[in-house]
């Protein structure tokens, strides 16, 4: 009998694991490529920015995977560098308008009223701005470099979250649960905070998964443009953008950090698909 | 007769709408004393359920009220300041709703969520509450409570989940506790074991209940007196065995007659209910919303005063002429005193 039970219970396991394939698999790349870029000075074989000329455009080879630039940068040091550098500061964006758009979504919501007229209107204001527009117009105040693009996204950033939020807390606000909690006399932040909040942050964080491959490629283009990462530093659009004039002679300087981005974007996107599979397994969402 | 705990006068709900203002309930009067259980019955659209909610001033964001006033122990609770309320909310009022499924907060434990409603209402120490709910499931009937705290509420059933909610409920001994349509959501077993455990709640700590419900077979099983409403107006009060067998109004006597027997099971017996619909809160303005459907109605009814008359001790009714409709067996003499005047 217990055999019995043992198959059948690691028979659903397995099940449970193939139906979360995207789970794991997302997060598996994620992980190796956060690792890989957290650990960046001591897995990168070179110093990012070390020249030498005498290895300059050599392709993929044991000494260098990923080849070396037009002045012998090796690549796959500046990737991991990059990599660092664009992941954490699109992990602190996104993060960032997350936090807040949720709540002022949330606190909108629940309060109605002129403060949520108020809120919804600037929301879909800048919602239907031009995203890089925007962003190009902070940056032409703050002059290039990361920091103006980050100030940009996140400037535009908040109001999906908010929008977001206050929808999903519209409709809880309606719900008993909510209702009981003010028969209970609960304070308003306790009921905000401890029981709307929890229930409604999910779709939030499905979206930012979109968000942060959206938002690395908006620093990645920025860079690519010349208005994020400057020379001689390292971030993947930067790196991509410097390749291009050798496309045709040395291809590995722009693609093969283009690949990685692909990845970064792909894992990321796994990870999105497998929350909400895990979602509507559980019945929720 | 009982001290007197809540005291609601002259209760009018409005809803505000696009245009002007649709009235729900109209000039509601009622009482609960001290460990009293009170059933309030209607069908749904009565207004019922947010007469009740009154006492807690928990309208919705369009609803307006206005009573004379809704005394809690002396106080008016229409007059309480935003603190006050809260503490009147924490203290006086406990409240288990109809939908044990909505009602928990699905992210959360329920132990915590009982724990929660001890430290913030009762001013408990995170241990002492992790005790006191363990406790209080015991008295709610849910037993293994060290193991059930950690469920979340999709992994309890219904009645488990009402169980719950009743325990937030009287978390901070509350001297009145309301059950709006409490059991409505639950098959007839289990709705017979929360009405048990409502009564001994009572028994054991004397708090007085109100118990709404659109089932008068609910309410009689429970309830010491009874007050039935239609179309936002109380047609008729009195001590439950008075009402349900001596109705002295035609609503209440229809609905008492529409609730289906199993002694006629087999027989093929087949009820009529009561014709119609209830009314549109619209629609509803002078006289007797029930005139409609009233198998005694005549004109005088569209314009007939609703204020309650005595038919009997404690014993009241809104229409004034039961002596002409209600037969000799049924009615006694004390019931005819107070009669038509």
């Amino acid at each position: 009998m217990s055999n019995a039970l043992a198959l059948v219970r690691s028979r659903r396991w397995s099940i449970r694991r193939l139906q979360n394939w995207e789970l794991t698999t997302g997060f598996f790349v994620v992980g190796l490529l956060l690792v890989a870029s957290l650990l960046a000075p001591y897995l990168a074989p070179y110093p990012p920015n070390q020249v030498n000329v005498l290895v300059a455009l050599q392709g993929p080879s044991w000494h260098h995977w990923m080849g070396t630039d037009f002045v012998g940068r090796d690549v796959w040091s500046r990737v991991l560098f990059g990599l660092r550098i664009d992941v954490l500061i699109v992990a602190l964006i996104t993060y960032l308008g997350l936090v807040v758009g949720v709540i002022i979504g949330t606190v909108s919501g629940y309060v109605g009223g002129w403060f949520d007229a108020i809120v919804g209107r600037v929301a879909d204001t800048v919602v239907a701005f031009p995203f890089i527009v925007l962003v190009l117009a902070v940056v032409a105040i703050v002059g290039p470099g990361l920091k103006g693009v980050a100030i940009g996204i996140v400037i535009v950033g908040w109001a999906l979250y908010a929008r977001l939020a206050r929808a999903e807390m519209l409709s809880l606000r309606e719900q008993p649960f909510i209702m009981s909690t003010r028969a209970l006399g609960y304070s308003h932040l306790r009921t905000i905070f401890r029981h709307a909040l929890p229930n409604l942050v999910r779709t939030s964080l499905v979206y930012s998964t979109v968000d942060v491959v959206v938002n690395m490629l908006v620093l990645a283009g920025m860079s690519y443009l010349g208005l994020g990462q400057q020379a001689p530093g390292a971030d993947l659009g930067s790196i991509i953008a410097s390749g291009q004039g050798y496309l045709l002679s040395a291809w590995w300087i722009t693609t093969l950090p283009g690949a990685v981005l692909v990845l970064f974007g792909f894992g990321v996107s796994l990870i999105g698909d497998g929350i909400t599979r895990g979602d509507l397994a559980q019945g929720r969402l | 007769m009982t001290d007197p705990l809540l005291n609601v006068e002259e209760l009018s709900i409005a809803f505000r709408q696009r245009r002007g203002e649709l009235t729900v309930v109209r000039d509601v009067s009622f009482d609960v004393g001290v460990g009293e259980v009170v059933g309030l019955v209607g069908e749904s659209g009565s207004g019922k359920s947010v007469s009740c909610r009154s006492i807690l001033r928990l309208m919705p964001a369009h609803g307006v009220m206005r009573a004379r006033a809704i005394e809690f122990l002396g106080r008016d609770v229409t007059k309480l300041s935003d603190r006050e309320l809260r503490d009147h909310r924490r203290h006086n009022v406990g409240m288990v709703f109809q939908d044990p499924y909505s009602c928990l907060n699905p992210t959360q434990r329920v132990g915590e969520q009982v724990a929660e409603a001890l430290r913030v209402n009762a001013g408990m120490s995170k241990i002492d509450a992790r005790a006191r709910t363990i406790e209080l499931f015991e008295s709610v009937g849910i037993d293994r409570g060290a193991e059930r705290q950690r469920s979340y509420p999709h992994e309890l059933s219904g009645g488990m989940r009402q169980r719950v909610m009743i325990a937030i409920a009287i978390s901070a001994g509350p001297k009145l506790l309301i059950g709006d349509e409490p059991t409505t959501a639950l098959d007839v077993t289990t709705q017979a074991q929360i009405l048990a455990l409502m009564s001994r709640l009572r028994d054991d700590t004397g708090m007085a209940v109100l118990l709404v419900s659109h089932d008068f077979g609910v309410v009689a099983q429970v309830c010491d007196r009874v007050v039935v409403m239609y179309g936002g107006r109380v047609m008729e009060s009195g001590p439950v065995t008075q009402v349900c067998t001596e109705p002295q109004h035609p609503y209440t006597r229809a609905l008492l007659e529409s609730i289906p027997r199993l002694e006629a099971a087999g027989r093929r017996v087949r009820r009529e209910g009561i014709p119609g619909q209830p009314p549109n809160p619209a629609d509803v303005g002078e006289g007797c919303p029930f005139a409609d459907r009233c198998a005694h109605a005549s004109a005088r009814c569209s314009s007939v005063d609703m204020s309650l008359r005595p038919v009997g001790p404690s014993h009241v009714t809104a229409c004034p002429f039961v002596g002409e409709w209600s037969d000799p067996p049924g009615a006694t003499e004390s019931s005819r005193v107070g009669g038509p005047s």
